[in-house]
């Protein structure tokens, strides 16, 4: 037998201290309830935000804010952010990131409207052209991001401002001056039951990248690059073709914003939509705050564009003033980012 | 079973459970001053255990360890720097862009005058503790440029300038080359002579009987057998390492496989560090075991086979032909799978749902109509449904986040992802680790099955117990080369474990 002792060590095991039954079973009521909360908050915080908004706005000013054109107004807005921010979603579901979304469109912006005003390219032919370098600009991202392994950060910046220097050589002045009737009303015209072509084209991309993530091999694959790339490579999925081909998404869809815009302004003007990367960024992530947690996804996007539309119009139907929307704007950003992460720690502790 | 007490370091009555498993129970250890201290036993007896105790990172749930009669405040993490406890594992944490002796210096309280630094006395420091074990490098090099048997050095000098009195050392020849390690035993002898104790952690037998003045062998979370220097020779130890055979009456009944087409060869295949030369014949329908110790180059030649990681040189043949891959998506297509050991992370992806990760390696059989990219939903709910039952995975159903299930099931859903037409070899890394036994059967089932449908399975496992239950042959590996291999009635714990700890060359042609 020993001969030494076992000195029982208090601190080797401690003892939980035992709760009267009563406390403990209201801390865990406590707990049920706030942990109930968060969930709410992290699943439906963003729909509950957008609520709120547009009830405080219907209250406050009824005539101005609650009716059909002005919703339409809205929806106009949010068309060119959307498509853009619908592409952004596409390299953030595979977990990357695309920083030349902004200066991508505004170069494409201009681009296309000197394919059409200085080379006199058919309007179709050059849109066309310009959807093809808004997908070589993504590719190009990809191929860095994946195949030379720049941090996504680094590569999409550069190449970002890569296109606003070359955009820059190519006019430096906005080009406004023979643009064709047909190439504003890609923008202006209303074919369809009124409905202003902008809405109509971000449906259509919206329903189509929707699409392509839920229903079909690649979204799958584009899934598990993002929610595990070690456990997605070893199932056999070629993860740099995945990643590569959300960047060309992005590319194209900041290309079209960018023609869009142009179509809008009637003018190609440089740096026009670099604005709309902050726009992009914070609606995508207030968008993995919604429904899902923290996971990016098409209609998120799009609650996020919505939130950010009807943010602005409430700040401009009310005369706030300009610096009021950059307060907006940085705001709206932190607090998306931050809801998306909430969600996602949500979803890892639950 | 007690020693005589009076030893510098006492360890009584440790005792460490994890779920159901014993991992320690009732360990009593003594260590005495400046003595070479060998701690032997296969994987999981619970040598980690022990030493994760004494570093303060587990808490034991009972037991204690004492220093000159003093007990310690285990699951104080300042306990073992307090008593001078230094602990060398083989992932060696050094800070790469810090030079030597920035490394030997870091976190040790440097000489202070009036508020500052004295550097130049905590260099010297430093060039005391290297200079004693006979640093032969300059010291101002990065640590990223050291050879791990200079980064060692390094490691021991950190040990020493902080004065510790023990050194634990965890597998310190792993990767090392005859005369890196000869070196170092040279400087493990100065150290035991100058006072310090070392606690030599290996799997390498000849080394520990070398080294060790005295021996100590765990087995089962049981210290089996204490020896002082020239009472063992090799044979006992495997001996009581090994312990009494266990009765092999678990062991299912064997197909007779016919062994005249290979399914899949490997030849002469290589990466270093981890697999030297690897080959081995794998037969359709065959369950074939890949023994071996932690570290022996297990997983990394399924890896390669998978096309995970390059090979350097070498090749496979599937069905005869060599298998030219460019990475696992060709791998794959070719007809073979791995199920990986860290399930959760290289794996699974945990919240998406028990559909989605099962899908993921089948969605071109998922498709709504051939040819063409779109999927079909039903398809894909009814072969979860399909594979749930088949395979009696617990879950709400296949929209439940696959990071719910439990560890068996987890690996259910993964073997289910693979169950898909054109596989033609499946690789199971560590099949039932963190599995409980029911799930253990039913995993052990799956892969039969596997087998009786003409796929060749290979199992790796540390649990010479499941090889010799689940395999028609076990091949094993020892420091990256295969050190033999058992057929049939030849698959015991004992032999598979002879195997495990025998130098290359005497193993080849003599066990079979």
């Amino acid at each position: 037998m020993s001969t030494s002792p076992t000195i029982p060590n208090a601190a080797a095991s401690p003892q939980p201290s035992p709760t009267p039954n009563g406390s403990g079973v209201i801390a865990r009521d406590q707990r049920r309830v706030s942990r109930l909360l968060l969930l709410i908050l992290s699943r439906y915080g963003t729909l509950i935000g957008l609520a709120l908004m547009v009830i405080l706005f219907t209250v406050r000013a009824p005539e101005a804010f609650f009716n059909i054109t002005n919703f339409v107004n809205i929806l106009s807005q949010s068309s060119l952010t959307a498509i853009i921010a619908a592409g952004l979603t596409m390299t953030l579901v595979v977990g990357e990131f695309d920083l030349s979304i902004g200066y991508a469109a505004s170069f494409a912006g201009l681009l296309v409207v000197g394919f059409i005003a200085l080379n006199g390219l058919p309007v179709a032919a050059a849109v066309l052209l310009m959807l093809m370098i808004g997908a070589a600009v993504g590719t190009a991202n990809g191929v860095l991001v994946t195949k030379v392994r720049i941090n996504a950060v680094i590569a999409t910046l550069g190449v970002g401002t890569i296109l606003t220097g070359l955009g820059f050589a190519y006019s430096a002045f906005p080009i406004a001056a023979g643009i064709p009737q047909s190439f504003d009303n890609i923008s202006l015209g209303r074919p369809l039951l009124g409905i202003p072509n902008p809405i109509i084209i971000m449906v259509l991309v919206l329903a189509i990248l929707w699409f392509i993530l839920n229903k079909t091999d690649l979204g799958q694959k584009m899934q598990a690059v993002g929610g595990n790339i070690e456990a997605a490579r070893l199932s056999g999925i070629r993860v740099d073709r995945v990643k590569i081909f959300a960047f060309g998404a992005a590319g194209v869809c900041a290309a079209l914003t960018g023609i869009l815009l142009s179509a809008l302004l009637g003018s190609g003007t440089l740096a026009a939509a670099d604005g709309y990367l902050l726009d992009a960024f914070a609606a995508v992530f207030l968008g993995s705050a919604t429904l899902r947690d923290g996971e990016f996804h098409i209609v998120g996007t799009l609650v996020g564009v919505l939130i950010i539309s009807v943010g602005f119009n409430g700040l401009s139907i009310f005369g706030a003033p300009s610096w009021a929307q950059d307060v907006f704007n940085g705001a709206i950003l932190i607090v998306a980012v931050g809801l998306s992460t909430l969600s996602r720690r949500y979803a890892k502790a639950g | 079973m007690s020693e005589r007490s009076g030893a510098w370091l006492q360890v009584r009555g440790l005792s460490k459970h994890f779920g159901g498993a014993n991992a320690l129970s009732a360990v009593d250890v003594d260590i005495h001053r400046g003595e070479v201290h060998g701690l032997v036993g296969a994987n999981g007896a619970g040598k980690s255990t022990f030493i994760k105790c004494l570093a303060c990172i587990t808490t034991p749930d009972e037991g204690t360890v004492s220093l000159d009669g003093e007990p310690l405040a285990l699951g104080n993490p300042h306990t073992p720097e307090d008593a001078g406890f230094a602990f060398i594992h083989q992932e060696l944490n050094l800070v790469p862009h810090f030079d030597a002796i920035q490394n030997i210096l870091l976190g040790v309280p440097k000489p202070r005058k009036a508020g500052f630094t004295q550097w130049r006395q905590a260099r010297a420091m430093a060039i005391a503790a290297a200079e004693r074990i006979g640093v032969d490098f300059p010291l101002n090099r990065r640590v990223d440029e050291l050879t791990v048997a200079q980064r060692w050095l390094v490691m021991i000098g950190k040990a020493l300038v902080r004065n510790a009195s023990l050194v634990v050392m965890d597998e310190p020849t792993a990767s090392l080359s005859a005369v890196e390690s000869d070196a170092l035993f040279r400087i493990i002898r100065d150290l035991s002579r100058s006072g310090v104790a070392i606690l030599y952690v290996s799997h390498r037998l000849d080394e520990v009987l070398d080294l060790s003045d005295r021996i100590t062998v765990f087995r089962d979370g049981r210290v089996t057998k204490r020896a002082d220097r020239g009472e063992l020779d090799k044979a006992g130890l495997i001996q009581a390492i090994v312990g009494r055979a266990v009765p092999s009456s678990a062991r299912s009944v064997r197909a007779e496989i016919d062994r005249t087409t290979p399914l899949f060869e490997a030849r002469n295949v290589r990466r270093l560090p981890m697999v030297k030369d690897v080959s081995f014949t794998l037969f359709p329908g065959e369950v074939l075991g890949l023994g071996g110790l932690v570290g022996a180059g297990r997983t990394e030649t399924a890896r390669l086979a998978f096309h995970a990681d390059k090979l350097e040189s070498g090749s496979f043949l599937l069905e005869g032909t060599e298998l030219k891959a460019r990475g696992v998506a060709d791998a794959v297509k070719a007809g073979i799978a791995l199920i990986p050991e860290e399930r959760r992370s290289e794996g699974l992806i945990l919240e998406k749902s028990v559909q989605f990760n099962m899908s993921l390696a089948a969605l071109e059989h998922l498709r709504a109509l051939a040819g063409l990219p779109f999927l079909s939903a039903a398809k894909q709910k009814t072969r979860t449904l399909e594979m749930i039952r088949a395979l009696s995975i617990k879950t709400t159903g296949p929209s439940q986040a696959v990071g719910r299930l439990s560890g068996g099931n987890q690996q259910k859903a993964l073997i289910a992802r693979w169950l898909i037409p054109g596989i033609k070899v499946v690789f199971f890394d560590e099949p039932s680790r963190g599995v409980d036994i029911g799930a253990r059967q039913e995993i052990h089932q799956a892969i039969r099955d596997l087998a009786e449908r003409g796929i060749g399975t290979i199992v790796i496992s540390s649990d010479v117990e499941e090889l010799a239950m689940l395999c028609d042959r076990v091949v094993v590996l020892r420091e990256g080369e295969v050190s033999g291999e058992a057929v049939g009635d030849e698959i015991t714990e004992q032999a598979i474990i002879q195997l495990s700890y025998a130098p290359v060359h005497e193993a080849e042609g003599g066990t079979r």
